[in-house]
């Protein structure tokens, strides 16, 4: 039988039962588009919530805290504003370093504006936080180390801060007042991509040494680095770690040390797993829709086994009876697969329009989705078209 | 040439077993028109579907031109369908959904034959049945007697050696039973062994020889003296 009368009797085959056959596909349609949908989103969402985490720090990021896990909190004698200059002099791995203190609610306002004051974030640090969190200047500078050694008044808005105190006017070199202290705004912040993670809005950055004096406090919360390279991350870990210790012997906190790397790669898993597990569920729905073909394959021989009988007569042989059942059976299969590509593949990119993330439908995910439908049809047709083709032309003309 | 010894078809197992033929010898030579009567039950069918390669024999020899049809596998069985044997059935067995060309075209497909040269042959083929002008019927749309002939076009796709036809007249009227009769005779003439299976003795006069069977024996045979021309 050749290959071109083969397709035709198939398809003549196919169009004579059209609402079961349609009824077929619509089951294979549901199963693929589901998983297509499912891990087309699932793996949208995942690298958007993986940008977002680059997008807040250097991929070479690392920070040195206390143990918050154990309710430990840092104290004065926690951290020192030397700490972050002497461990960016001692190891070779960390190139960056940047003391950081913090407080909330902190009042912001212009002079002569009697209203509500604006309540803001305040970090007190150092040049290097810059290069720490990725942030990029929008106006002006940002801070310097003469800045910090001479504890200049002298303050960085965000871009949030910026627009509301300054929603018509240039900031840069006006006065403003943080907790009735004047300073003058050297520079405005970028505003971060657009963030669901985002915890940095309406900050205000000062240098440390005048943070210090504004807070009252010399509590310095945390360190945060940048190691020369992904690869120097757990030295550059281990060696701030170690001279930290050596510096406060007596300090009587537990310091850790924590990366971006070992964030990202715990998100990625998580949302991974995530991913596979409505996938598997989405598979079910698949391989439901695989039964389905079986039941019909199976309906369509035991039907049309005179068929079968009377074709075998005229000479058709096994191969053929096999070939043609089993290319019916892959038919509905693909047929499903691409009306369930397409709708898949809508459905993924309508909801990654809605959350405006990047719509990720990967090659493989076709292939796959592609692939196995092709491998149900074969699967689910293959026992219907041996049964069919086991029997010899007089049993099968002797049906019904 | 058919030569057949101790053909023997048992059906089920145990006591369930039905002796459907009980050893049959005999010999129909190439060219030859031969009719198989007997009672209802006494194994004429199943006699035919073991020369016709439809089912396999449970015991016996079967010899097709001297060479051992039991030794074939599937495929060279199938391929003896296709090549050396056409078959006429009393219920027609068209595929209703297939114009009548292409019904006549369904031994050619599976011989490979390329479509051109299949639709001219199938055409050719029903305009010798006289159906040259119902090309694009579908077999529902035809009398019964419209429907044999397409069969019997069918039946000689491949310009078979030998025909089996189980009662092809068996739904038909009496003067539709003898135009298909006649097409027969033609078949015959023009060089092709018949095995055929009937009840009436009308149409069993078209054949040379008779073979008569009883409790899947055979019983008895004679040559027809004032055989139908
Ligand atoms: N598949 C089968 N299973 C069991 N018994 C069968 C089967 N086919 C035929 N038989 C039995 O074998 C015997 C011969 O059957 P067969 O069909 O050959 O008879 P027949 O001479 O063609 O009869 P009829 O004139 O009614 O067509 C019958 O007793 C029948 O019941
Ligand atoms: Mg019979």
């Amino acid at each position: 039988m050749r290959f071109t009368d083969l397709a035709q009797v198939v398809s003549e085959n196919l169009l004579a039962h059209r609402l079961r056959a349609a009824l077929t596909i619509i089951g294979i349609t549901i199963g693929i588009a589901a998983v297509i949908a499912v891990v087309a989103i699932g793996q949208g969402g995942q690298a958007v919530i993986i940008s977002q985490l680059e997008s807040q720090g250097s991929s070479r990021y690392f920070e040195v805290t206390v143990d918050v896990m154990r309710g430990e909190a840092p104290t004065s004698d926690t951290f020192r504003l030397q700490d972050a200059t002497l461990i960016k002099e001692l190891s070779p791995a960390v190139e960056r370093m940047a003391p950081l203190s913090y407080a909330s609610m902190i009042d912001v306002r212009r002079p002569h504006s009697g209203g509500k004051p604006l309540l803001s974030q305040l970090y007190g640090t150092t040049p290097d936080l810059i290069y720490a969190l990725n942030m990029k200047v929008e106006k002006g500078r940002f801070l310097s180390n003469i800045d910090v050694d001479a504890h200049a008044r002298v303050a960085v808005l965000d871009a949030e801060l910026a627009k509301e105190l300054f929603p018509d006017t240039d900031p840069l070199g006006k006065q403003i007042f943080i907790q009735d202290v004047a300073a003058t705004v050297i520079g405005v912040m970028q505003k971060p991509p657009s963030s669901i993670l985002s915890m940095m809005n309406q900050t205000v950055y000062l240098p440390i040494t005048f943070a210090q004096e504004i807070l009252n406090s010399r509590v310095i919360f945390q360190l945060c680095g940048v190691a020369v390279s992904k690869e120097a991350l757990p030295q550059a870990i281990e060696d701030s770690l170690k001279i930290i210790r050596k510096r406060h012997p007596a300090s009587g906190v537990h310091y850790v040390g924590n990366s971006m790397e070992q964030q990202l790669s715990v998100v990625s898993k998580v949302t991974s797993v995530m991913t596979l597990i409505i996938g598997a569920i989405a598979g079910i729905a698949l391989l439901v829709g695989g039964v389905g073909v079986m039941n019909i394959m199976l309906v369509a021989v035991t039907e049309r086994t005179r068929e079968i009988g009377l074709l075998m007569a005229l000479g058709a042989r096994r191969k053929d009876i096999l070939q043609q059942f089993l290319f019916e059976a892959v038919a509905l299969c693909l047929i499903g697969g691409a009306l369930g590509v397409i709708i898949g593949a809508g459905g993924a990119v309508a909801v990654a329009l809605l959350a405006h993330w990047p719509p990720l439908i990967s090659f493989w995910t076709i292939l796959l989705a592609f692939g196995f439908s092709a491998c149900v049809g074969l699967f689910f047709g293959l026992y219907p078209a041996s049964r069919a083709a086991a029997l010899s032309p007089a049993e099968a003309l002797r049906q019904l | 040439m058919i030569r057949v010894v101790d053909l023997k078809k048992t059906y089920g197992s145990g006591a369930a077993a039905v002796t459907a033929l009980a050893g049959v010898t005999l010999e129909i030579k190439t060219g030859e028109f031969v009719a198989v009567m007997g009672p209802s039950g006494s194994g004429k069918s199943t006699f035919l579907s073991l020369l016709g390669c439809l089912e396999r024999p449970s015991g016996g020899a079967y010899y097709l031109d001297g060479r051992d049809v039991g030794s074939f596998d599937e495929e060279e069985l199938a391929e003896l369908r296709n090549r050396k044997f056409g078959f006429v059935f009393q219920s027609f067995n068209l595929l209703p959904r297939y114009d009548i060309l292409r019904n006549v075209e369904l031994p050619m497909i599976y011989a490979g034959l390329p479509r051109r040269e299949r639709r001219e042959r199938a055409a050719k083929l029903l305009e010798m049945v006289g159906l040259q002008h119902r090309l694009k019927h579908k077999p529902p749309e035809l009398s019964g007697g419209e429907q044999q002939r397409v069969a019997i076009a069918r039946a000689l796709a491949n310009d078979p050696q030998v025909v089996f036809a189980d009662e092809p007249t068996g739904n038909l009227d009496t003067r539709s039973s003898h135009e298909i009769m006649g097409i027969f005779k033609e078949m015959h003439r023009s060089g092709r062994t018949i095995v055929l299976v009937t009840h009436e003795p009308d149409i069993a006069r078209y054949a040379g020889r008779i073979l008569y069977f009883r409790d899947g024996s055979l019983i008895r045979e004679e040559a027809v003296e004032d055989e139908v021309h």
